[in-house]
């Protein structure tokens, strides 16, 4: 008798084994602390089903951050000791934080949550007044001063170019075009014989004259000495080089000359070759 | 001694360019050729300067300054220089009189008018120094008291400007006292050949008991072709020659570039404007003008301002000479047009 009361004790609990459910729930948290903001608290011997899961890094924003602090086989199940800090106040599920290690689902574990309490009273955390952009003032009167300053000394160097080209044009408009160099010289040596060149410009005409029949009779090796005694002698160099010398270097000179008859040999030569520059071009 | 301005008629300067012309003609009856020379000669007698002739022996300097001095009928003297010549040797001394037991003043050769001081450059520096003196001031000392030396008064100086171991070269403020220094040149194959032709026909003159080779000195007419009151006349003609503002211009322009030029290290100084101004009136008065032109500063400016200047060593040693530099310069003048 005793034996079979045995058997049966034992069957009977065999029996409760084979007939309870496959999967063991959380136990209810009363033992949880619910800690203030930045506190840590544990929650130890919390059995869930399923694999081993295993804590996430919380982000900046996550209002609780969980640690695992142990985990031991619990049958077929795990148990764990959590350690959490709540970062904000209010009830908060720590599912959120709990990944399978094999990656399986988690949708079988049951709500973890906790309460986080605020230690600043029920107005919660008081925030600074958000400042407001200040509004920048007015230009300054100095760099006020010196934009306009700016400004006009551009708009005046503008009307200043803009006048000397205008009356650059108009005096080349007004001038008549010089064709030759006889027509360039003509006036000048019309004054030379009046006398009415200034001291520059006889010292000019004179000396421009001798470079320009030295460049054109390829003078420029021989000695000056012998270049004005040989221009002095050319038929075409010489008559108005000696009129000139007469004009501007004889106290009395004679009186007025065929200036064109002077000036034919300069007739078809350019205006521009009595300039040094002017004879390369 | 008065200072005078002279008005010169047309008649005067007739005159004067008549007389230049016998004395060239009577210098060419023994020296042949060296036309330049004995213009630079006259120009420097008949504007009041002293030359310096460069050139090596044998191109008749002495020969041609002794004719010179002889037609136009002036004193002459010639001193060579040597190392061991004393300044009292040319101005002069005070020697004892034994009969009196008095100093007595010794004059030296430089109280003549026309001083030939042959190579200039073989005497101690203390010896040109008291030469150049004279020169400038145109009065000598000796002893306590102060000669003025004759009128006029003309110092032609020879330098070789090929040997020059032994010498003394004249610094450029000794220079600059001479109001040109000329460059002599060989004749030309027709003028040599004419000189060879001359000297063949030179014979022999009898003397005393024998008789010498007859040189050049001894054919020459001793007659002076005109007297001191020509030379004075001929002075006055310079000093009325026309100078032109144009002119002194051009002279302004062409000292400033000696002293602008980036090969040249000392430019010319304000005497060089002034000689070559004065040298340009002697020479329009010689070529028949009572005026000056460019001409005149074109020829004498070599004579007038190469002495005055002093090339950059750096010039110097890339073969750059003062003669290639001035020509430079004169050819630069006039290339730009400003009308």
């Amino acid at each position: 008798m005793m034996l079979f009361r045995k058997w049966t004790s034992r069957l009977a609990c065999a029996a409760a084994l084979a007939t309870a459910p496959q999967h063991v729930s959380a136990r209810p948290p009363q033992e949880v602390a619910s800690p203030t903001v930045g506190m840590p608290a544990r929650w130890n011997d919390v059995v869930l089903p399923g694999s081993e899961l295993e804590a996430v890094t919380s982000s900046r924003t996550s209002p609780v951050a969980l640690r695992i602090v142990a985990v031991r086989p619990h049958g077929d199940s795990f148990r764990y000791d959590f350690e959490f800090w709540g970062l904000e106040p209010g009830v908060h599920d720590l599912r959120a934080l709990l990944v399978r290690k094999d990656g399986s689902t988690k949708s079988d574990l049951p709500a973890l949550e906790v309460t986080v309490r605020s230690a600043l009273g029920e107005e919660g955390m008081r925030l600074p007044n958000a400042p407001k952009p200040a509004e920048l003032p007015e230009l300054g009167g100095y760099e006020a001063l010196l934009v306009a300053g700016g400004v006009v000394w551009v708009a005046g160097l503008g009307w200043m170019l803009l006048a000397g080209r205008r009356r650059r044009a108009a005096e080349l408009a007004a001038q008549p075009k010089v064709r030759s160099l006889a027509e360039r010289l003509q006036p000048l040596v019309e004054r030379a014989m009046r006398g009415e060149l200034s001291r520059e410009e006889r010292a000019a005409l004179e000396l421009s004259l001798v470079a320009l029949w030295r460049r054109r009779l390829r003078l420029d090796e021989a000695r000056p000495a012998e270049v004005i005694a040989t221009l002095r002698k050319h038929p075409d160099a010489g008559p108005l080089l000696s009129k000139l010398e007469e004009w501007l270097h004889r106290p009395q000179p004679r009186g007025a000359e065929e200036i064109p008859a002077l000036l034919a040999p300069y007739r078809n030569l350019r205006a521009e070759e009595l300039d040094s520059d002017g004879a390369a071009r | 001694m008065t200072t005078t301005r002279p008005s010169v008629s047309q008649a005067d300067l007739a005159h004067v360019q008549d007389y230049i012309k016998k004395v060239r003609a009577r210098v060419g009856t023994v020296v042949v050729g060296q036309d330049v020379v004995v213009e630079r000669l006259l120009i420097a007698l008949f504007s009041g300067g002293h030359l310096l002739l460069q050139g090596v022996p044998g191109l008749a300097k002495t020969l041609l300054v002794s004719t010179l001095s002889k037609s136009i009928d002036l004193g002459f003297a010639r001193v060579q220089f040597t190392i061991d010549l004393l300044p009292s040797d040319i101005l002069g001394s005070e020697v004892l009189d034994q009969r009196t037991n008095e100093f007595r003043v010794r004059k030296g050769p430089i109280f003549t008018n026309l001083l030939l001081a042959d190579e200039i450059n073989r005497a101690a520096p203390k010896v040109q120094g008291a030469l150049l003196e004279a020169m400038q001031e145109r009065k000598v000392t000796i002893g306590p008291e102060t000669f003025r030396l004759p009128a006029p008064f003309l110092v032609i100086a020879t330098q070789n400007p090929v040997e020059q171991a032994g010498t003394f070269e004249l610094p450029e403020a000794q220079l600059d006292r001479f109001m040109l220094v000329h460059r002599l040149d060989y004749p030309s194959p027709e003028e040599e050949r004419e000189v060879l032709r001359r000297n063949a026909a030179l014979g022999i003159q009898r003397q005393d008991k024998g008789a010498i080779v007859q040189t050049e000195f001894d054919v020459l007419d001793q007659r002076p072709v005109g007297s001191g009151n020509e030379i004075v006349a001929a002075m006055e003609a310079v000093s009325s020659i026309h100078v032109s503002d144009t002119f002194v211009d051009h002279v302004v322009e062409v000292v400033h570039r000696t002293r602008t030029h980036p090969d040249v290290e000392l430019g010319c100084s304000p005497r060089a404007g002034i000689s070559l101004i004065k040298a340009s009136r002697a020479r329009a008065l010689m070529h028949g003008r009572d005026y000056v032109v460019p001409e005149d500063l074109y020829a004498l400016a070599e004579d007038a301002l190469l002495h005055r200047m002093r090339l950059k060593y750096g010039s110097i040693a890339e073969g750059k000479t003062g003669r290639q530099v001035l020509d430079e310069i004169l050819r630069a003048m006039g290339g730009e047009a400003r009308s």
